[in-house]
């Protein structure tokens, strides 16, 4: 036997194994779901290049962390289930079954409720935040698309995109608290931070609702572009992102006027999105064109756009900007 | 390189079918108040657009073959003229929409409501977890699963008088070319595409990939109709169904009128005609149609008038 070899053939594995190592532990990904093929796309967040695609299940959808941030939740919405995976690494760690149909899904702020949305087949589910067991599973026709929460974790207000109408769900109870009609094809919900007011993006129009969810009463529509759909607060506790699938826009909204301070030409659909801690680039999924986009939020150009899997959706990476 | 040209393909596609529907759909859509169909009517302009491309490669491809290795001298260029309406609708997915309109609520009322119960259906991935894993190997297993329902389905569809009413237009053809896979009435659509949505429901196979399944198959059963005298060997003949596999099928007499109401059923994979006893492997090109057009039956000759001759036959099971 060489022992030199040997030798040298063991150090320099080690040496790999090292920098193999110290590349993941540097290399941050963002992982973005294909829900027209099922799968997900990791990108390197410092070189913009896909590095790695596999299958996830059927029609992922939308992601979310876990509140403790260990793990990100990948909601399968044909396939009935969740998948949990490392946030770091895109790893698959953990799949979580009978779930049923989860479109879209959300923890309420204090953490107590799971609530899953079913936009397919007009349900929503309610589950222990804790341990996923269904508590109730109520019926939202027609079509609940997205879901927001009040500041005391009381309330789940979901669209209902089919019959244009912002639904308030009572957790404590499970059941129905009170309904109103919107715009055309709610889809958005975010509330402000003063827990005021409920914005709705209406990707049927082109506009965001303002509404006093207190009183239930519209306060302002806010213009924004065509099909204004989905939001992302900019981490200051005041700027909001809503994206406009139609026009191909994304829009700044200062939440303390409750007006638009700028726009963004976002082409191909622009749908989900995440942005920097820092604030400097935001990353947007293109529905239409199979795309990644990347905007410097300096220059509101486009950095680059990154050819990923079918009819991209939801993304996420974990240095991302505060979800305030 | 493959993986390079692979790539340029899709990458090009992805470019047209984006521009198609941005510029042409979705701002339709959005006037007609209808965006909340955006991601079904998405998926629908690939079906388009594929289909588009789908049919002039069958019409260049196919329609030398045909004039090359032709089964038989065929001269009635009217007779087929209807088969390309057919298939244009199918292929270019305005049938397959209209199904799926009516369909899809019955589907998702029925599977919403099993939610309600706390039923959840079933899906082939959680007996066969690896699946999750292998989008091929999951897209071969629910091949085999659908192609396996479809044979029994076509059986019934030459079993069951109701059903052979309706099926019999789909072999009224007398000059069967590779047009002639989509010439179906349009209950006959409906009550198979029914069946398969609710397969579809029991095992688990989502939308997108029931989509890619049928685009995917497609072109063997256009190829299985084709004017060609073509088999596919000693082994491929078991394979795969080859043009003179379901010609046979089709064959006046012999294919789909025997004492057991017929042979070679099989859509695809020929091991279900084989293990269930109706192959037939005979290499013989015989020509087309049904017995009773050889008495003067009329089956129509254009679109409206076989779908109306096809509901004459359906009242006529009942009431003879």
């Amino acid at each position: 036997m060489n022992f030199r070899l040997l030798k040298s053939i063991v150090i320099l594995g080690l040496a790999a194994a090292f920098n193999l190592h110290s590349m993941s532990s540097h290399a941050e990904v963002v992982v973005v779901l294909n829900s027209g093929e099922g799968t997900v796309s990791l990108i390197d967040k410092t070189t913009m290049v896909e590095t790695k695609r596999f299958p996830v299940g059927k029609e992922p959808h939308h992601l979310m962390a876990t509140p403790d941030d260990r793990f990100l939740i990948v909601a399968n919405a044909t396939s009935n289930e969740l998948v949990f995976l490392d946030p770091l690494t895109g790893e698959v760690k953990r799949r979580v079954d009978k779930i049923s149909d989860p479109y879209q899904i959300g923890f309420s702020p204090d953490k107590k409720w799971f609530v899953s949305v079913s936009l397919r087949l007009d349900r929503i589910d309610i589950y222990n935040g804790a341990d996923f067991s269904l508590i109730k599973r109520l019926l939202a026709p027609k079509a609940p698309s997205h879901v927001g929460f009040n500041g005391d974790s009381s309330l789940a207000f979901i669209t209902l995109q089919d019959s244009n109408e912002l639904a308030a769900f009572d957790l404590n109870t499970q059941s129905l608290k009170w309904k109103m009609p919107v715009g055309k094809m709610p889809a958005g919900v975010w509330l402000t931070p003063d827990d005021k007011y409920a914005l709705i993006g209406m990707t049927g129009e082109d506009y965001v609702q303002v509404i006093d969810w207190r009183t239930q009463k519209t306060v302002k529509k806010i213009t924004t572009g065509k099909g204004a759909h989905n939001f992302l607060p900019m981490g200051d506790g005041n700027r909001l992102l809503v994206s406009n699938r139609v026009s191909n826009t994304v829009n700044i909204i200062d939440q303390s006027t409750l007006a638009v301070i700028d726009t963004i030409d976002v082409p191909g659909g622009p749908d989900c999105m995440e942005l920097t801690k820092d604030g400097k680039q935001l990353w947007v999924t293109s529905r239409w064109i199979k795309k990644v986009t990347i905007v410097d939020m300096v220059t509101k150009k486009i950095v680059k756009q990154i050819p990923v899997g079918k009819s991209p959706h939801g993304i996420y990476f974990a240095s991302h900007a505060a979800r305030k | 390189m493959f993986d390079a040209l692979t790539s340029f393909v899709t990458e090009q596609f992805a470019a047209l079918h984006g521009h198609v529907f941005e510029t042409g759909v979705l701002p339709v859509l959005h006037e007609l108040g209808l965006g909340g169909y955006a991601e079904q009517a998405f998926d629908g302009t690939e079906f388009f657009l594929i289909g588009a491309i789908e049919v002039t490669m069958l019409a260049v491809v196919f329609g030398l073959l045909e004039k090359w290795y032709p089964a038989e001298v065929q001269s009635d260029d009217g007779a087929k003229r209807v088969d390309v309406i057919y298939t244009m609708l199918h292929r270019l997915g305005f049938i397959p929409l209209l199904m799926f309109l009516l369909l899809a609520p019955v589907v998702d009322k029925l599977d919403g409501a099993l939610r309600m119960h706390d039923i959840i259906p079933w899906k082939l991935e959680d007996a066969l977890p690896f699946l999750n894993d292998s989008p091929w190997l999951s897209f071969f297993f629910y091949l085999v699963i659908l192609d396996f329902v479809a044979y029994w389905l076509h059986r019934a569809q030459h079993q069951i008088n109701l059903w052979w009413a309706l099926h019999s237009l789909h072999h009224s053809q007398r000059q069967m070319s590779f047009w002639s896979d989509d010439r179906n009435h349009l209950l006959d659509d409906f009550v198979m595409d029914g069946a398969f949505a609710l397969v579809a429901l029991l095992i688990g196979v989502a939308p997108a990939q029931f989509v890619t399944i049928v685009i995917a198959t497609r072109v063997i059963e256009s190829l299985s109709h084709a004017n060609l005298k073509v088999s596919f060997g000693r082994i491929g003949e078991y394979l795969l169904v080859s043009p003179r596999f379901h010609r046979f099928h089709h064959g006046i007499g012999v294919g789909h009128e025997g004492v057991t109401r017929g042979v070679n059923f099989a859509v695809l994979f020929p091991i279900w005609d084989v293990l269930f006893r109706t192959a037939n492997f005979e290499n013989n090109y015989p020509p087309t149609g049904i017995r009773d057009q050889l008495d003067g039956k009329e089956y129509g000759r254009g679109f409206w008038a076989q779908q109306w001759l096809g509901l004459q036959r359906l009242v006529h099971v009942f009431l003879p």
